[in-house]
Order: C-alpha cells, then structure tokens, then sequence
C-alpha cells in the first residue's frame, strides 16, 4: 500500500456504500416487533410472515413477469438498434444513439407522468399491462444499446466482406460471425434490463393499475405505514434474487457488463 | 437498382422497431404532456375544456414554489459536489492504483447499483432515524443527549441522494482517467512540475468530460429524484419531483402537474447548459 490516506479514505467510501445495505439485511433477522437497535434477538420469524403475505408474493410475482416481458422486448428490439447503429447508420450515427439513449437522459418522473397521460389519451388507461410494459422496455432499452454496440466495437467490416467472398450466405454470415460477437453484450444487456426493470420505481409507481403493484411499489407503500422487520426481509429476498441472477450469469456466461 | 433498393430498406428493418417505439412510447407523449400543461383546469375532472397559459403564471407568481425549485435546486448541487468529492479519489484509485483487490473494489462500487433505490432508501431510513442506529449507538456511548435530526430535513436527503448516487460519479471519473496516459504525468514531473501541477495542468483537464459527465448524470438523478426524498424528507421536507408527484396522485390537477414537471425539468436543463458553458470556458483558460 503506497498511499495508507487514499487507501483508508478508499475503505471508508466503500463502507458507505455498503451500510445501508448490510443494515437493512441485518434487520430482518431482528425478532421484535419493531426495528429495535439493539435487536431483540435472532429469528426468521418475518420470513415466514412474508412468505405467507399474499400482497407481497403477487408484487414478487408481478415485477418477475414485466421484467422478463420487459426484458425479452427491449432485448430484441436493443440489438436491432445496435447492429443498425454499428453497420448501417452512416451519417445518422450520432442522432440514432442520442434517440436511443434519450430515455437515460430524460427525467423519469417526467417520462412516467408523460406515459401516464398517454395511456389515458390513447383510451387504454392503466387497465392493461401495456402502459407500464413500454414504459419498462423504454427505460431498459438504453442499457441493451450501450452493451452490444460496446460489444461490436471491435467488429472490422472486412471480416464479414472476407466471408462473403469465401461464398457465405447472409444468414451464415450473421450466425458465425456476428451472433457469436454480440453474444456476451446481449446477455450482459438483457441482465442489466432485467435487474433495472425489477427495481425501477417511479415508471411502475405511475403507470400501475388495480393489483399490477410491483415490488419496489408494495415495499415503498408498506415503508409509509409500518416498521416491522417484514420490510427489511422482502428487502433482503429482493437483493438475494438479484445477486442469485448476477452471480449465475457470471459463472455460466462469464459475460462483462458495460454500463457507460 | 435493385442493389441500392436492398441496401437501402434491408437494414432499416433494424432500426424501425426502436424506431417506433420511442415514436408512440416517447415522442408522443412528451407532445401531449406540453399540450396538457396548457389546459384549463377541470371541475371533477382531470383537466377542462380550452386552453389557458394560466398553470405558468400561478407557478410564477406563487413565491412557494419557486422556493421549492430552489431547494430542489440547492439539494441537487449540494449532492453533485459532495459526490464529485467523495468519489474523485475512488475514482481515482480505482483507476490508476496498483491494488491486489481491484475487482473487489469495481464490484464495491457497482452494488449499490443492483439494489433497488426504495431498499436503499429504506437502509437510511433506518440508520438515520431518530430511534435509528446512528442515534442509538450515539446515545449509547453518551456522546449526545438527545438524537440529532438527521433525518426528515434536507440533510437527511443529501446523505442519502449521495449514496444512491455515488457510483454514477465514480463509473464516469473513473473512465476519464484511465483514458489519460501516465506517461504523460511522468513527462510533466520531469520537466519540473511539482506533483499538484502535474495534476492540475495535465490531468484534471484530460479527464473532464469524464467529470462533467458523472456532475450532470448525478444533478440530473438527484432532481428527478422521488423515492429519496419522500422517504427521508417525509411530510416536512418536499422536493420539487415529490410536490409533482403528489399532486397529480392525490388531486389529479392534470394540467397543473405537467406545467410543474415541465418547469422543474426546463430548469434542470438550463443548469446542465450553463454547467457545460462555464466549465469548458474554464478549463480553456486553464489551459497554455
């Protein structure tokens, strides 16, 4: 360690960071009523309250379904855009990656309001799914952009010119030489657009119907009114099913995310 | 011809889905929520019949809200920079250090982000709290009488906004610098440069628009910001995106909301512009 201060300030940033975090997944193994320091003992017992609360398993429920429909959607349609931006947009280059990533740059709450008003404009209101559907794919689709054309940044034209004069037809060329340099951005894409979608708040707050709560929503109304640990251990579920995601991918995929 | 035609509409079977979708999902509804602002206000329903400039002379001409976007404004610098500071030499280590545990450290950085912000929110709440663990252990130790309020004012918010977002700081910095070449630092050094000047004449404007990227992502997060605040700021404290959020939740005033989230969006521009202006004047000045 050559430079003990900007070490030690370095550690005391990272545990920050990590505070809010290791206190909320402390406090759901406290045994009282309320969230006491110091806790009054250990048990699992809000666990088993939450696991046999209704309204939380059908929010759980809920944010895994808009985020895998979410997810498959924006992972499609994201790639599309990419391969488009890397190989064909020519002069529009730079105007296709500030389209594509404007839903980053806008403010969401005034993106959600905005898709709030459409929904009831266009005469669908919050009755289906579909509002809170595209407002997932729109925030998600920035992060599946970023990734694969990060991804085909290395790509050289001639490569694909080289095929085409060894006699490769068109969708050979895109099976062996394209999909396998995408391959990691895609599935580094879809994961981030998966763990945004199951977290993101203020679209899903907005743009929910009668019992299409999603978890974040479910927590964030339960936090206003109660301070049992039961928070505390939907909260904790949720980060182990993010870290679960993550860390599956990672051995399995051995995938590298880029998230600028 | 027949070439020019495939080449032509072939790959925009690429684009045309994204294209569509932030036609209808996005373009649109920004349209409408402009046109909304302007409308008259509704008796029982969302919004009337006509139109009316009426939302922004009632948002000028009522000083209370006005206040507000300055708070708003104030806890959004407030944020940036304490951010920029903290994070400058994480960044900064991240970037150039020689550390056996970087992956750790990157992965550090990065979890914040994998946790949905109403549980990190959620944490503060409980660390902050005036029954909260800060206080208690506080108490305990007999360093404070009574708790400090460190929650339910715009204190409270700040630590928070910083934490959620600190990693859109560090990731941009970060970037920045390791795009600046050592060498160069090095080249400065031997030439007589003391080590703060190396740094101030070569690094600092290398990697600034990795800085002004992380300030304009964080002020622009923080002001949007609606979680955070409710949570901390409860009833006492509210932020611009709260008051927005809030009336267009409980009164439906339709038109009235989107003239509120349009103007504290406007200004929120304005600032970024402004930032970018003043700080590429000043580091062309800084510059030899």
């Amino acid at each position: 360690m050559k430079r003990p201060v900007l070490t030690l300030y370095c550690l005391l940033v990272y545990a920050f960071l990590l505070a809010p975090i290791l206190v909320v997944v402390g406090a759901s193994f406290n045994a009282g009523n309320f969230l006491t320091f110091p806790p009054q003992g250990l048990s699992l017992r809000w666990y088993v309250t939450f696991f046999h609360n209704d309204v939380f398993m059908r929010a759980i429920r809920t944010s895994l379904w808009v985020a895998a429909v979410a997810t498959v959607i924006s992972g499609t349609i994201g790639t599309m855009a990419a391969l488009y931006y890397v190989q064909h947009a020519g002069r529009w280059k730079e105007t296709v990656r500030v389209a594509m990533l404007a839903p980053l740059l806008l403010p969401e709450v005034l993106t959600a309001i905005a898709l709030l008003f459409f929904v009831y404009a266009i005469g669908i209101g919050t009755t289906t799914m579909i509002g809170m559907v595209a407002g997932h794919v729109l925030i998600t689709l920035p992060f599946v952009f970023i990734n694969v054309s990060a991804s085909l940044e290395s790509f050289d034209p001639s490569w694909d010119m080289a095929a085409r004069s060894l006699g490769a037809d068109r969708l050979t060329r895109f099976r062996r030489i394209m999909l396998p340099l995408i391959k990691p951005g895609v599935i580094g894409g879809a994961l981030f657009a998966f763990i945004i979608s199951f977290d993101t708040f203020t679209i899903s707050f907005m743009l929910k119907g009668i019992g299409t709560s999603t978890l974040p929503i479910q927590l964030f109304d339960y936090l206003r009114t109660n301070f049992t640990p039961e928070a505390a251990a939907v909260s904790t579920v949720s980060i182990v099913l993010t870290l679960v995601v993550v860390i599956v991918s990672e051995k399995v995929l051995g995938l590298r995310i880029h998230r600028f | 011809m027949r070439a020019a035609r495939r080449k032509g509409l072939g790959p925009l079977v690429l684009i045309a889905p994204a294209a569509v979708l932030l036609g209808i999902f996005l373009i649109l509804p920004y349209l409408n929520i402009v046109v909304m602002s302007f409308r008259m206000p509704g008796q029982g329903t969302p919004y009337g019949p006509g139109f009316t400039t009426g939302n922004y002379t009632k948002f000028f001409a009522d000083s209370f809200y006005l206040h507000q976007v300055a708070n708003t404004l104030w806890i959004g610098l407030l944020t940036t920079a304490i951010c920029l500071v903290v994070g400058f030499p994480v960044a900064w280590q991240l970037a150039r250090g020689t550390m056996r545990f970087r992956a750790l450290a990157y992965g550090l950085v990065l979890s914040p982000l994998l946790v949905g912000i109403v549980i990190r929110s959620y944490g503060w709440t409980i660390l902050l709290g005036n029954a909260g663990l800060i206080n208690r252990t506080l108490t305990g130790m007999g360093l404070i009488d009574r708790p400090l309020p460190l929650m339910y004012n715009a204190l409270g918010i700040v630590i928070a906004l910083v934490h959620v977002f600190l990693p859109f700081m560090i990731l941009p910095i970060m970037a920045g610098i390791q795009g600046v070449d050592p060498s160069l630092e090095s080249a400065a050094r031997s030439l007589g440069a003391s080590r703060f000047t190396a740094f101030r004449r070569i690094v600092l404007p290398l990697c600034t628009p990795g800085i002004q990227a992380g300030c304009i992502l964080v002020f622009v997060l923080s002001l949007s910001a609606y979680v955070t605040p409710s949570l901390i700021g409860g009833l006492r404290v509210k932020t611009m995106a709260v008051t927005v959020v809030d009336a267009l939740i409980d009164t439906f005033q339709w038109p009235w909301g989107s003239a509120l989230a349009l103007m504290l969006s406007v200004t929120g521009a304005l600032c970024v512009v402004i930032f970018a202006r003043l700080t590429r004047m000043k580091w062309k000045v800084a510059r030899p």
